[in-house]
């Protein structure tokens, strides 16, 4: 198992480009639920309990947290479900993704449910969102956040994403893969962290990208995340994509930094760069990292 | 079936779901067609409630029987409903207004604006009149 502390991972980001210190740290943020209610009326009964709320200009529905006199977690509007807590770079693949209520959507690492009800929404509960996670606690929540939001189109399903059929069954699927996470939502994150864990997390999701691939009809749309810095699970798992299936990385219009094409010393393809690395000194997030490709 | 009827007619709605979903004691209409394995669903599509000793409505339906006309209702302001939503009962001083089919030992729906948060029981406790509380949207929280 190779070791590796925070000097080491800073160096490494340093050595991809990056001037992160290690510190960054990510506003608490909402996501205004349209199925509910519309971005200014909240605002609007939130300033009224004198909660102070800004825009984050590049996403459609997301605001910063400025100051709240109670928590936001837990007022007579979140149970409502005109919004929801979400961090502002984990608001982007739905975003970039940008279902309509034509969509037949899968959601393959769903729980606990920020991204399914964000699909619902930009598919004004139109269409089908199928869910699936593998842990039945966490779908405990899932299946909460759907109700409060107002959800109705969603199917939700406890299954092993790797044992589904391979059938072409979805226009679009969201695969925000689980991986190795970062330092700024996990403040134990560089001791906890090894070269063998990265590994390994991006074998797995090479797995994933492959079943994702299956389940896409012809034209259809793959958006791939992580909230992992390491290259191992985003540029070098794309490459591997690139290589083994006919899919085709689509200009996304994404905050953050053109993804790395140039990756221990190994040239990737260039349409690689299309894919977006938020570094979380970027936009003020935590780390994140967005590839859209379509299924030729 | 039966539940859910009675609480809809307690509630003075005239909704009848055409179609119940069953997942446990989970109950849903207009679900989504599975290409799944059936045995796996776990929620599917619109979840109007679950059967327990009484039905507990889901809040989508609790929205949907807000705006019907002719459910009983009883309308709060924001300092009664944070109140209702942590579990407690809504005095009558505190109720701005009732539709006009909600008498004594009625249940009614208790309403913030034009959404609805729970519902209880208009009854008498001691001297004092209250809806006394029986669901309310703080469940949400509970559940977590």
């Amino acid at each position: 198992m190779i070791s590796m502390g925070r000097e080491d991972f800073i160096e490494l980001y340093e050595s991809l480009g990056s001037s992160v210190t290690g510190d960054e740290v990510t506003p608490k943020a909402i996501r205004v639920n349209p199925l509910k209610t519309v971005d200014q009326e909240l605002v609007d009964i939130l300033a009224d309990q004198d909660v102070e709320l800004e825009k984050i200009p590049f996403l459609d529905h997301g605001y910063k947290i400025v100051s709240s006199p109670f928590s936001l977690g837990a007022s007579i509007e979140y149970l409502l479900g005109y919004y929801s807590l979400q961090e502002t770079a984990s608001q982007l693949p739905v975003q970039m993704l940008s279902p309509s209520s034509e969509d037949r959507v899968l959601d393959m690492a769903a729980a606990p449910g920020g991204k399914t009800t964000q699909i619902a929404a930009y598919m004004g509960n139109q269409g089908s969102v199928t869910a699936i996670d593998i842990n039945r606690r966490r779908l405990f929540a899932l299946e909460n956040q759907v109700e409060r939001t107002g959800v109705k189109n969603t199917i939700v399903y406890n299954l092993d994403a790797l044992e589904l059929p391979d059938e072409p069954l979805f226009t679009k699927v969201l695969l925000d893969a689980p991986c190795s996470g970062n330092y700024v939502t996990d403040g134990r994150w560089f001791d906890n962290r090894t070269k063998s864990h990265i590994k390994s997390n991006s074998l797995m999701q090479r797995r994933l990208i492959a079943k994702a691939i299956n389940l896409l009809e012809k034209g259809g749309t793959l958006l791939y995340s992580t909230c992992s810095l390491e290259p191992e699970e985003n540029e070098l798992n794309v490459q591997w994509m690139l290589e083994n299936y006919d899919m085709k990385i689509q200009d996304i219009d994404c905050p953050g930094t053109p993804a790395l094409t140039n990756v221990f010393l190994d040239e990737l393809d260039a349409s690689v760069s299309k894919c977006r690395r938020l570094w979380p000194n970027d936009v003020g997030s935590q780390g994140f990292f967005i590839a859209k490709a379509v299924k030729q | 079936m039966r539940l859910l009827t009675r609480f809809l007619s307690q509630i003075g709605s005239e909704y009848r779901p055409d179609e119940i979903w069953k997942s446990n004691n989970l109950r849903f209409t207009d679900p989504i067609e599975p290409v799944f394995p059936k045995d796996k669903i776990v929620y599917n599509g619109y979840y109007i409630g679950q059967n327990k000793k009484w039905f507990q409505p889901s809040s989508l339906l609790l929205q949907k029987l807000g705006a019907e006309d002719g459910t009983r209702k009883a309308y709060i302001g924001r300092e009664a409903a944070w109140l209702f939503v942590v579990g407690r009962d809504v005095f009558e001083d505190n109720v701005q207004a009732f539709t006009e089919n909600v008498e004594l030992g009625n249940y009614c729906l208790v309403m913030f604006g034009t959404d609805c948060i729970g519902y209880g029981r208009y009854e008498t406790s001691g001297k004092l009149k209250v809806i006394k509380n029986i669901f309310d949207l703080g469940d949400f929280l509970r559940r977590e």
